[in-house]
């Protein structure tokens, strides 16, 4: 994420473009930055029509408030940022049916406090490969769909979207302590349920 | 001397590196005389990009070409 934290000299021309009215160059931010915003607003309401409206909102406040934009940061971040809020308000008005906390898997231990099992097979590399496999994908997307619904937007708006505990803060009026402590949360279950999908494949073989 | 247990809760800040220096010691000690301690924080953090990776997404075409007309519209219409 490192990269969109800083201002792109090519995006920042096209702001000073766009910031004096002309369309061609603002529209040429959108086909820049559009695939992202899209992204975060379908991976955080899993609706491919709310998506769409998202993105169309984000874009339409980046273009009302050009002028309030500074360029001293990325404009990629800063659409962002409002793509997540839009995303995050959308989200507040839908009635989610709520999966319980107690759902949330973790790693099991014995009275000690010692791990009850032993990874049986170190997958970390994998994630080191360009290509996943589709399965695997599959069995990611569906753990993820099971996270409480607090737990999946802290864990898409910090490991997925790279934007920082304090600017989840700031979306999400939550505490660091908590969005940290539901991320960690987050990760431990997602890690059970990719290690439960290699192990499968394990006994498979 | 810390446990499995205590070890696991505190991987996260350990590796934000936003650690006491006296717990991350406590931790490193457990790390060094537990392997699948090691091989639970390796598969730890290896898993925010395979969930990124498998989350990644691209706005179809006909969305795009939509949201280009919408964008026009609404600009024309408001200057």
């Amino acid at each position: 994420m490192s990269d969109e934290l800083v201002p792109q000299p090519e995006d920042q021309q096209l702001l000073a473009r766009s910031q004096a009215g002309d369309m061609a160059a603002f529209e040429a931010l959108v086909g820049a930055h559009r695939d992202r915003v899209f992204g975060l607003a379908l991976r955080m309401t899993r609706s491919e029509a709310d998506a769409a409206e998202i993105t169309q909102d984000t874009f339409m406040s980046a273009y009302q408030h050009l002028n309030d934009f500074r360029g001293d940061a990325a404009f990629g971040s800063w659409v962002h940022r409002i793509a997540a809020n839009h995303a995050l308000m959308r989200l507040r008005h839908r009635k989610v049916v709520q999966a319980a906390e107690e759902e949330l898997k973790g790693p099991e231990f014995t009275e000690r406090g010692s791990l009850a099992e032993y990874p049986q097979q170190d997958w970390s590399r994998d994630a080191e490969e360009k290509a996943l496999d589709a399965e695997l994908g599959q069995a990611i997307q569906q753990a993820t769909d099971r996270l409480p619904e607090g737990y999946r937007e802290v864990f898409l708006l910090k490991d997925v979207e790279g934007l920082s505990y304090e600017q989840i803060a700031e979306l999400t009026g939550d505490s660091v302590p908590a969005i940290k402590s539901r991320l960690h949360r987050a990760r431990l279950a997602l890690r059970e349920a990719i290690d439960a999908f290699y192990n499968r494949d394990h006994r498979v073989e | 001397m810390y446990n499995c247990k205590d070890s696991i809760n505190l991987l996260m800040d350990y590796l934000d590196g936003e650690m006491a220096p006296e717990e991350a010691q406590h931790l490193r000690e457990h790390l060094r005389g537990c392997a699948p301690c090691v091989d639970f924080l390796r598969t730890y953090r290896a898993t925010p990009g395979l969930c990124k990776k498998a989350m990644a997404q691209r706005m179809p075409q006909e969305v795009a070409d939509k949201l280009t007309e919408y964008l026009r519209s609404k600009i024309k219409s408001a200057s």
